[in-house]
């Protein structure tokens, strides 16, 4: 086993993996950049590295600063976590030539899997349903209607070297197209440096359902099951949870041995997951691609099996073969996960920068938080708007939700804006409670991001607000930690005021 | 009740006129238990007219005060002069408010430019993202306040429209 290893990311993700390395008695080194000297990653690390700068490409992009850092600290391996660095050949192979182990699958696996149209023949060789999908285009070419005209309206534009949605847009009519084109290859080589996209078929009532793979290096592959992932925005996941509402046996057995079929066709070793579409009205499946890092959502899939997946990675990566098989694979009772994001339900979901004032997270049996932000922390528009993940186990779905919603009425989180007002109300919906929900949830029901009236809970606030104001405007008097009537300051006087 | 000094400024009210009215309540003020307080800000529970305690957060910071409540988050500050107030309101404005911060990565619009309602003026990539400005209104551009390559925050002025009574050859409907 490693005696020290570097994560080189931030939030949520790099603290996650932190975790599980000190669990496993191994030392860490952690690395930020300016805006992140005091993010909670940084500080739980034994060691911490900056970076300088503050812009992903002067940081957590640059390969050679890393690795320059991951071999003057010591470190024998380096974690990529998810986003950044973790699916780029290049980092994975250049760790290799400074004599660091890279926590993930081969470079060469990286590269087949990262390139989407070989990632798709790779499918089809072994036995699995894809979606139809065009030959790449690039900026400058001049063949959109050649490359549409076997697609078909509405489609996908697609980044070659995508994930995560970045570089990716729906496409209804044909004079929409170059637009979408030019527009996501711009997004696609500002995220991947590759400005490659491709079109694929728009599915519609389509559900989005992905297994979790593990493999060691001896190809031993077994799957972790499902995750439902169809809660969208901007094709990127909010919501997940496994079981999927929309699997029966049969139809997650066939998916199951696909996905396994198509890591071993693909020579993956390591924690990957395979990503299909199901279409809900036919229950057929199609694979859109494999991912080859840990995924954001992996929290679910660990409550319900109740293992560290993170640890799998760190043992598989470091020689040790896996022990599990597939019929230890037993889940217990249902989990969702819920992504705090920094960004206005009320606005299509626009990113929201501005300092955490308050971030008071709820705990409880069968919650989980998976954070990279603290209370005071200035949230900026260099990197994802994601804050946080907070996951509710159950021992039935219904039980999950409940959990959830009473988590999420119970976060205060003021200062950035959040989605936890559209979660509360995505966990409240009958399509949602239902489980008969598809990747056009969030579309299809404008009454999740509408903004609230101005009755119940915002006429208390704006009572609230208004007290809280007036009677700090006229009493200088500084509130202390001690809730007293005579210390209360904003607060003395109300006429019904009921003090502990 | 209170008399209202403070305008919510977010999340947006659903009406379709004047944001800052709330209804009148039947009770005066709302029970209200102080649990904890710190630095500019007071944790509590408040008891709503359905007879139900629920917990609040409420946290000045500067001119703004944020309010927590069962799990929904507002902003207000003082009502804003009536120019301004004027100036916000959608539809009929003049200038294209940036919203998000981030970085201007393409202006598709210059100067004596005729916009379409809904044609992409700006493009601003934010937190990993391409949010797209597009005209709110039918028009003709009187000014492009940023290129590419600003680093812009929320709030600031991106293009700023002819207003409809001066916009040159503005014959049509709107």
């Amino acid at each position: 086993m490693f005696a020290k290893v570097m994560v080189a990311n931030r939030g949520e993700i790099a603290v996650r993996v932190l975790q599980t390395l000190q669990a496993m008695g191994i030392a860490t080194a952690a690395v930020y950049s300016d805006p992140d000297a005091k993010a909670p990653h940084a500080a739980l690390a034994d060691e911490a590295y900056a970076l300088g700068g503050s812009s992903a490409e002067e940081t957590y992009l640059d390969r050679q600063k890393l690795i320059e850092l991951a071999l003057s600290c010591g470190a024998e391996a380096v974690h990529p976590g998810y986003g950044f660095l973790a699916e780029n050949p290049a980092f994975s192979r250049e760790c290799a030539e400074a004599g660091l182990v890279f926590i993930g699958p081969s470079p060469e696996t990286m590269e087949l899997l990262g390139d989407k149209i070989r990632a798709k023949a790779m499918a089809v060789q072994a036995g699995v349903p894809i979606v139809p999908s065009s030959p790449l285009w690039s900026p400058g070419d001049s063949r959109p209607d050649e490359l549409s005209s076997e697609i078909g309206f509405p489609l996908l534009v697609k980044a070659a070297a995508g994930g995560g949605g970045r570089g990716m847009r729906i496409v209804e009519r044909r004079q929409d197209l170059e637009q979408a084109l030019e527009s996501a290859g711009r997004e696609a080589a500002s995220c991947f440096s590759d400005g490659r996209v491709f079109l694929e078929r728009y599915i519609p009532a389509a559900r989005h359902v992905e297994f979790q793979v593990l493999a060691d290096s001896a190809g031993n592959t077994i799957h972790l099951l499902e995750r439902e992932c169809s809660v969208q925005r901007r094709y990127q996941k909010v919501i997940e949870e496994t079981p999927s509402p929309a699997l029966d046996a049969g139809l997650r057995e066939v998916m199951g041995r696909s996905a396994v079929a198509t890591a071993k066709s693909a020579g993956y070793a390591n924690a990957g997951t395979v990503e299909f579409l199901v279409d809900a009205q036919t229950g057929e499946f199609y694979f859109l691609e494999m991912n080859a890092r840990i995924q954001v959502e992996h929290p679910v899939t660990e409550e319900t099996l109740k293992l560290d997946m993170v640890e799998w990675q760190v043992r598989i990566a470091s020689g040790e073969p896996l022990t599990l098989s597939q019929d230890d694979i037993r889940p217990t009772g249902h989990a969702l996960e819920c992504r705090i994001y920094a960004e206005d339900p009320y606005a299509d979901f626009a990113p929201a920068a501005g300092r955490l004032l308050a971030w008071r997270p709820p705990s409880g049996m069968g919650l989980r938080l998976d954070s990279g932000v603290t209370e005071g922390m200035e949230i900026s528009a260099y990197y994802d708007s994601m804050l946080a993940k907070l996951v509710a186990w159950g021992p039935n779905r219904q039980a999950a939700i409940g959990r959830m919603t009473g988590a999420l009425e119970s976060f205060p989180v003021v200062g950035v804006t959040t989605n936890i007002p559209f979660l509360i109300r995505a966990m409240a919906h009958p399509a949602f409670v239902s489980g008969d929900y598809n990747t056009g949830f969030i579309p299809q029901h404008p009454e999740l991001t509408s903004a609230p009236g101005p009755a119940g809970l915002g006429a208390a606030a704006a009572e609230i607000a208004e007290l809280f104001w007036q009677s700090n405007g006229s009493n200088t008097a500084r509130p202390t930690a001690d809730a007293r009537p005579d210390a209360l300051g904003p607060w003395h006087g109300l006429s019904k005021a009921v003090y502990p | 009740m209170t008399p209202r000094r403070l305008q919510q400024i977010h999340p947006p009210a659903a009406g379709p006129e004047d944001s800052a009215t709330v209804p009148e309540r039947p009770t005066d003020r709302p029970e209200i238990e102080v649990t904890a307080s710190g630095d500019g800000r007071f944790e509590g529970r408040v008891r709503l007219d359905d007879g139900r305690a629920i917990s609040f957060l409420v946290h000045r910071d500067g001119q703004q005060v944020h309010v927590w409540i069962g799990g929904q988050s507002y902003v207000f500050s003082p009502a804003a002069p009536t120019v301004r107030v004027r100036g916000q309101r959608q539809g009929a404005s003049d200038d294209i408010i940036c919203p998000v911060p981030g970085v201007v990565i393409a202006v598709h619009v210059s100067q004596d430019d005729a916009v379409e309602a809904g044609q992409d003026l700006v493009i601003i990539e934010s937190m990993k993202t391409e949010q797209i400005v597009k005209s709110p209104r039918k028009g003709t551009v009187q000014r492009v306040s940023v290129q590419e390559g600003d680093r812009v925050d929320r709030g600031m002025r991106l293009v700023v429209l002819h207003p409809l009574t001066e916009a040159p050859g503005g014959g049509g409907s709107c």
